[in-house]
């Protein structure tokens, strides 16, 4: 009991320590906490100012704190940086909005109608709005009546609904235009209806014409000024308006033609009252008296124009839009707000103001127009509107310039919370961690296979390249990062990365899909250097051929790490330093190959001109039966390894001579609300010594180096991981280990097992196959040669779907050997080739490729240094595509310095980066995933501060697979 | 199921039903009682005195169930309920050593049992429910089968403010004999009536007390001027005045009063205009409905700007579960309608939520009642049993159908338990209350058996395909006139009457429906 206790403290902690783990904060607590926003740009629009290179915004309990460029984080706040390439506006207000309104009341003016009552706050409807960086948003009680009511300005998202209304009372809403004017008549039913009293008549209600319209106004006002009723307009209104007249609430009045503009400016001066135009859509030519009368307005805009329905006829130019009402305004001091049309949601208020532009309105007048413009025509200044200390702290976070329409909301912040935000926002703490939509904005993109777009733009989108262009699509929300240059990830045609020093050189049929492991932070630390994709090699040959697999060391996991299995053969011409016996391993397989290819042929001749005999549906259903049976359950690969074991396991009794050698999995025990975490344990006894790396995501990013000691049954691990000191103890017994696994000073138990104790042949579950039943052949059709691994590589190359590299190095032998394989049907790769380029001209054409060694210049010893030839250099200029290698494990960083260098040499950069690029993975068949940036390619890109292949040149972001290599 | 007409049982059974009805008046909500002969039987006398023995008697929720216990019932109260109760020697005895006893079922809220639920004027709290009960409904019929004994009939959702309803018991031939409280409360209705918005909804709504203030201030100073137009318009109208009524007094309301109202003899206030009054004085409770949770807040704004938030009773749809926080701040008392779950997409995930809506007051405190309101296939007790089944304990699942509606109708010192002194409404269960195999076996209402299963006539057509003899005739002639596409218009428009359906397939109230 006491240790379950001490178990559930001991996670507690645990939980505290690792972040994966930490359940949702309280609402309360998240209030209280102090949140730094940070982005690289700002846009306050109090005082019209711009911040830019790095703002910080502090927020407090929903309200801002502080915002600047030098404000400094306070300690124990939470940073949420969302990137240089973010601009943070103020959360956008909307003048309008359809929410909320509702059938206007029977009378032609009720002033007494709220809008606020018509509000829901439970609703999920105002997200797409949020989603398009609106905040707050303006609710009409009601449309189409002299005074249909008081407006409200309401939030849009959050969850502490006295928040959410920020004013009951913003406007008086009315109009005293058309809509206005077919007010029915107005009937109040008899209670009861005798027949004394009949049934009544609807009484007539003004207005009819403008002129009704304003003799009614000043009917009311008159009344509500003198305190008297105004009978023809129902029992209260008059009272209700002198209340509203009291607050110096301003009137909000559709005034849509010229002539109703003027009636109700000359109305408003008369009677002083705080007049705002609403949809003022035509008011341009009577700028200068709306700013006389010191009226506001609002100038509405259609975002998604219905083209059809304004077509009027050849008469009627007065339904001509006009675009430049809020230009001519602003020009004429009128303060404006822009807003959508009434009947349509707010969210693409942005949209509309980059409109409303058009005649000449400056971006920053603009984005006014939709922030400040409309909080102070409404009233509401004093909390949203700008950025600025005391207000709430809305805000909408985009990823571009505000008014651009390449730019879309990343992230939408109302009252301190982030209430909106776009999956994939790689923001930290972001709800979702993988990246939707990634746009590559860059002054100079080097595409792979020549070309360089100047400015140019990729999109990669589900881990693939979408779009690559001078201007790209950019889907709403997509993280938006600029830069100066960008190229694709480098290839290393020749690497050991991943090999963990062996030296063996595998059989022919291996996996070397089996020694790579995702995660591993070496691996991270040359993607970040810009080698995406390593051509994995194993160390030293065999006569028959080892394997070379292309594989990114920075993949997610297996599926995506590796390319192809294999993707080449590695061959010698020659072993020894016999070079009597040169090319006769490689001949030898060869002819092999060739005698495979033919069966292949003739099986395919011969299955072309086979016609299948007609079906027999009641057999074949039986036999796919039986040959299910023993399909169900475990496939029976594993069967047979258990079996062994166990059969192993009855005839020795006696200790084990290893019990610690191999790969331990397990899953930790958590309380049952949390989620079960998986953990791999690699280790390998000698003497005394135990060497091993643990992996899980909880206690790492990546794998954890461990060593330690193992005696009297007791083993003692120790390493460090990325968020701390890890130490692991335990006995491991007859395939099983129990023990303790800290982290920090936290502890946790752990079960593990021993899933295999061959290291080298720890199969993934990942790569297990199911093999397919077989189904039975029909009688007299033509059987498929066997397939032989050792062989298939081979036949691929023939079809130039793999690739043969050759270890040859002079030029005699590297003409031998070209023609060999010539014979055989296959341009192989050279490796090494230290001659070629003295044969360059007899290659062109018959191999699919070299890589050169090291050396990149040739000193002829017999012309000494003053004919230097650049090995690379001449073979590129001799139209023979070279590539790049490390022929290293973590050496592969070094392969952008190796390119560089050779262009220092007089290689020419754009042979260089074709070389590190497109012309390796054409050579190696893997052009068809990576090496240049092109629609359905690998999202593999790389971010330079400045030209591909200049020394002084460095990688700033990473890319695999559409994801930042962290 | 035995065998029944699956291609239209309802106009048939409907229509047989209701010529029978017609036929023999006495028949009434009894008539599943009576005997097919049409005879009205009232089989113990109410003055005399009731003894149930039960195999197993449950006196209310949260209280511990007596085997073999027996309760007496002395002119239709309650006088014992125990295990060594003396059984009186005049005493008509109910042996059902199989069955359990168990308190009758409360509906808090329902818009049933009225020729029509909605009245068209948006303020009209002088209209009176009692005027619209019909006791030969089928709606009271089936309440007996569900074993609904008392129930609150409001006007309906389509209102602003709407007339008073009226608690009543399922039996008996007129309103009177059925009435257990003559005013159980006005309806009131936050959410807006068809043609009304949100907003014109709430003023309307605030409208009508600014409206009755200035009417009792125009009073008060007709009083002060001596001008006695009001007296004139009641003598005129026939309202005389006496007793009480010739008396004034000074307003009683919490939240509001206007000085001088003492001045005018109550009697002398508009009869539109009362009922107002008194919701304002807290003279009579109110029940008001929302049917969003935007509404909420309008509702306790206007309970609290009128002083009658102590004794409002919100009747709410399942998705006002998210303004819970808000309900159980103004600690009022709700009834649960339309649902126990409510049911909504993430407009983030996509996801399907669903909301378990009696666990969500629960956890915050709230008094709830279940109504199976306007449901026509959910009883009281298909209500609680599946409430049960989500996440309440049997106890608060049944307290929410018996003992929390009584408080909230003020009837908790007469119905919704077993106990000396309270009426004798019992329901004889074939098994435990809330299991799906029992049946409403007899319904005892204040000390008289008005149901009993093996004489429910219908139930028993329905069931098991038998033919009351009474109605054979009418049930071949109904037959050919459904046969001939074009019915006769009489036959329509009695279909058209007839708001509440018999129990259909699958829906045949409570006990039937878990078949």
């Amino acid at each position: 009991m006491k240790r379950g206790v001490a178990a559930l403290l001991a996670l507690a902690a645990l939980a505290w320590a690792l972040p994966a783990w930490t359940p949702a904060r309280s609402e309360a607590a998240a209030r209280a906490e102090v949140v730094a926003l940070q982005a690289g740009t700002a846009h306050l629009v109090e005082g019209g100012k711009v911040l830019e290179g790095g703002v910080t915004i502090v927020v407090r309990d929903g309200k801002i704190l502080a915002a600047g460029k030098d404000v400094a984080v306070p300690p124990g706040a939470r940073v949420v940086d969302y990137g240089a390439d973010a601009v943070i506006v103020p959360g956008l207000v909307a003048a309008n909005s359809p929410y909320g309104v509702g059938p206007p009341s029977r009378r032609t003016a009720d002033p007494g109608v709220l809008a606020v009552d018509n509000f829901d706050p439970f609703s999920s409807a105002y997200l797409a709005d949020v989603a398009g960086g609106v905040t707050s948003a303006y609710l009409a009680p009601a449309r189409g009546r002299l005074i249909s009511g008081q407006g409200a300005v309401v939030k849009l998202a959050g969850d502490d609904l006295r928040r959410r209304v920020v004013s009951r009372s913003a406007a008086l809403q009315g109009s005293v235009g058309a809509e206005a004017r077919d007010v029915p008549g107005y009937w109040d039913p008899p209670v009861p209806a005798t027949v004394e009293v009949g049934l009544g008549v609807a009484e007539p209600q003004l207005p009819r014409t403008t002129m009704g319209a304003i003799v009614a106004l000043t009917e009311l006002l008159e009344a509500a000024r003198s305190g008297k009723e105004a009978d023809a307009y129902g029992p209260g209104a008059a009272r209700e308006l002198a209340r509203v007249l009291g607050t110096g609430l301003p009137w909000r009045i559709d005034a849509g033609t010229e002539t109703e503009i003027r009636a109700i400016l000359r109305l408003a001066q008369s009677e002083r009252l705080p007049l705002v135009i609403d949809g003022a859509e035509r008011a341009g030519e009577l700028a200068d008296e709306i700013r006389r009368a010191g009226a506001s307005a609002i100038v509405e805009v259609d975002v998604a124009p219905n083209s059809a329905g304004r077509d009027f006829g050849k008469g009627r130019d007065d339904r001509w839009p006009v675009f430049d009402t809020a230009a001519r305004l602003v020009r004429a001091g009128v303060p404006i707000a822009i807003a959508t049309e009434d009947s349509v949601r707010p969210r693409d208020l942005r949209f509309a103001a980059a409109v409303a532009s058009r005649g000449g309105l400056a971006a920053d007048a603009a984005l006014r127009a939709i922030t400040l413009g409309p909080a102070e025509i409404l009233g509401v200044a004093d909390r949203v509107g700008s950025i600025a200390p005391g207000k709430d702290a809305d805000f909408a976070v985009l990823n571009g310039p505000p008014l651009s329409a390449a730019s879309s909301v990343v992230a939408t912040w109302i009252d301190g919370e982030p209430v909106w935000e776009v999956a994939g926002s790689d923001a930290p703490g972001s709800k979702a961690a993988r990246s939707k939509a990634i746009v590559i904005e860059v002054a100079e993109l080097y595409v792979g296979d020549g070309e360089v777009l100047r400015p140019g733009q990729v999109l990669m989108q589900g881990g693939r390249i979408a779009e690559v262009g001078r201007r790209v699509a950019h889907p709403l929300g997509a993280v938006v990062v600029r830069g100066p240059a960008a190229m694709p990830g480098m290839i290393d045609a020749f690497g050991h990365l991943g090999l963990d020093g062996s030296s063996k050189a595998p059989p022919t049929d291996y996996k070397l899909a089996r020694v790579v492991e995702p995660g591993d932070r070496v691996d991270r630390m040359v993607a970040r250097a810009g080698v995406t994709t390593v051509v994995l090699t194993p160390r030293g040959t065999s006569s028959s051929g080892t394997p070379m697999m292309a594989y990114k060391p920075a993949g997610q996991d297996l599926e995506s790490m590796v390319l192809s299995d294999p993707t080449a053969l590695h061959l010698a011409w020659t072993h020894s330093r016999n070079r009597v016996e040169s090319g006769k391993d490689v001949r030898e397989v060869l002819a092999k190959a060739v005698e495979y290819e033919k069966k292949w042929k003739e099986y395919e001749a011969a299955i072309a001109k086979w016609t299948p005999p007609p079906p027999e549906p009641e057999a074949r259903v039986e036999s796919a039966k039986e040959e299910k049976k023993p399909e169900a359950g475990t496939p029976p690969e594993t069967k047979d390894e258990k079996k062994d074991e166990k059969a192993k396991g009855k005839e020795k009794k006696e200790p084990e001579a290893d019990p610690v050698t191999g790969i331990w999995e397990g899953k930790l025990a958590l309380p049952p609300n949390e989620s079960e975490v998986s953990l791999r344990l690699r280790m390998r006894l000698e003497g005394k010594v135990v060497t091993g790396a643990l992996r899980c995501a909880q206690v790492s990013e990546g794998l954890v180096p461990l060593g330690g000691t193992f005696e009297e049954g007791k083993l003692a691990l120790a390493g460090l991981g990325s968020r701390g000191f890890v130490s692991l103890s335990g006995e491991p017994k007859e395939g099983k280990l129990e023990g303790k696994l800290a982290v920090g000073s936290n502890e946790i138990e752990l079960k593990l097992e021993r899933t295999t104790k061959d290291l080298d042949e720890a199969r993934r579950p990942e790569l297990r196959r199911e093999k397919k039943p077989e189904e039975k052949e029909p009688k007299g059709k033509p059987r498929a040669p066997g397939i032989d691994a050792k062989l298939e590589p081979l036949r691929r190359a023939m079809h130039g779907e793999g690739a043969v590299v050759v270890d040859v190095d002079r030029a005699v032998e590297i003409l031998d050997c070209v023609k060999a394989f010539e014979e055989a049907g296959i341009k192989p790769v050279l490796y090494g080739a230290d001659e070629a380029w003295k044969v360059a001209d007899a290659l062109r054409g018959r191999v699919a490729g070299v890589i050169l060694t090291h050396q990149v210049m040739e000193v002829d010893p017999r012309k000494g240094l003053s004919e230097l030839r650049n090995r690379f250099a001449e073979l590129a200029l001799a139209g023979i595509p070279v590539a790049f290698h490390s022929a290293a494990e973590e050496g592969a960083s070094d392969l952008p310095l190796i390119a560089a260098y050779a262009v220092a040499q007089g290689m020419s950069p754009e042979g260089a980066l074709r070389a590190l690029t497109y012309d390796a993975a054409a050579m190696l068949a893997i052009a068809s995933r990576v090496g240049r940036l092109a629609r359905g390619m690998d999202g593999d890109v790389l971010l330079l501060d400045g030209p591909p292949l200049e020394p002084s040149t460095s990688v700033l972001r990473t890319w695999v697979n559409g994801e930042e290599v962290r | 199921m035995p065998t029944m007409p699956t291609t239209t049982p309802t106009p048939r059974l409907a229509l047989a039903a209701l010529t029978a009805a017609a036929l023999a008046v006495s028949s009434v909500a009894a008539g599943a009682a009576s005997s097919g002969s049409g005879e009205l039987a009232r089989p113990a006398a109410a003055e005399g005195k009731l003894a149930i023995k039960a195999g197993k008697v449950i006196p209310g929720p949260g209280r511990a169930a007596i085997d073999g216990g027996v309760i007496l019932i002395e002119g239709g109260r309650i006088t014992a309920v125990g295990r060594d109760v003396q059984i009186p020697w005049d005493a008509t005895v109910i042996d059902a050593p199989d069955w359990t006893a168990f308190p009758g079922f409360v509906e808090a809220h329902t818009s049933r049992g009225m020729d029509r639920p909605n009245e068209n004027l948006e303020v009209a709290p002088f209209l009176s429910v009692r005027d619209s009960i019909d006791p030969i409904n089928f709606y009271f019929e089936d309440a007996l089968r569900w074993g609904l004994t008392t129930i609150n009939v409001e006007q309906g959702h389509e209102t602003v403010i709407a007339g008073q309803g009226i608690v009543v018991k399922p039996w008996g031939l007129t309103v009177e004999e059925m009435t257990v409280k003559p005013v159980a409360g006005i309806k009131i209705s936050a959410t807006p009536k068809r043609t009304l918005s949100g907003a014109t909804q709430a003023q309307v709504l605030r409208r009508a007390f600014g409206d009755l203030r200035r009417y009792l201030e125009d009073l008060v100073q007709q009083k002060k001027e001596g001008s006695d137009r009001s007296r004139r318009e009641a003598l005129f109208q026939g309202r005389e005045l006496e007793g009480e009524k010739a008396k004034g007094r000074a307003m009683e309301g919490s939240a509001w009063k206007v000085e001088g109202l003492e001045r005018v003899p109550r009697g002398e206030i508009d009869e539109k205009q009362e009922p107002l009054l008194a919701l304002v004085e807290g003279r009579i409770p109110a029940f008001v409905y929302c049917g969003r949770p935007s509404d909420v807040r309008l509702a306790l704004e206007v309970a609290r700007e009128n002083g009658f938030l102590a004794r409002t009773t919100l009747v709410v749809s399942p998705v006002c579960w998210k303004a819970a926080d808000e309900i159980a701040e103004a600690g009022v008392p709700i009834v649960i309608e339309g649902g126990l779950v409510h049911t909504e997409r993430d407009p983030f995930t996509g996801k399907e939520i669903e909301t378990f809506v009696p666990k969500v007051f629960q956890e915050r405190g709230v008094r709830f009642a279940l109504s199976a309101s306007n449901s026509t296939s959910e009883s009281l007790w298909y209500q609680a049993a599946l409430a049960t089944g989500l996440g309440l304990t049997r106890e608060q699942a049944l307290a929410a159908v018996t003992t929390v509606p009584a408080e909230i109708l003020g009837l908790g010192k007469r119905v919704g338990s077993l106990e000396p002194g309270k009426d004798g409404n019992v329901l004889l269960f074939s098994g435990d209350p809330l299991s799906v195999s029992s049946w409403v076996e007899r319904v005892i209402l204040e000390g008289v058996e008005v149901y009993d299963r093996s004489k429910d006539v219908r139930m028993k057509h329905l069931l098991e395909g038998v033919t009351p003899p009474s109605t054979a005739a009418m049930g071949e002639e109904e037959e050919v006139t459904h046969e001939d596409e074009g019915s006769p218009p009489e036959a329509g428009d009695e279909k058209k009457d007839e708001k509440e359906p018999p129990p259909k397939n699958g829906g045949n109230g409570g006990k039937g429906g878990g078949r």
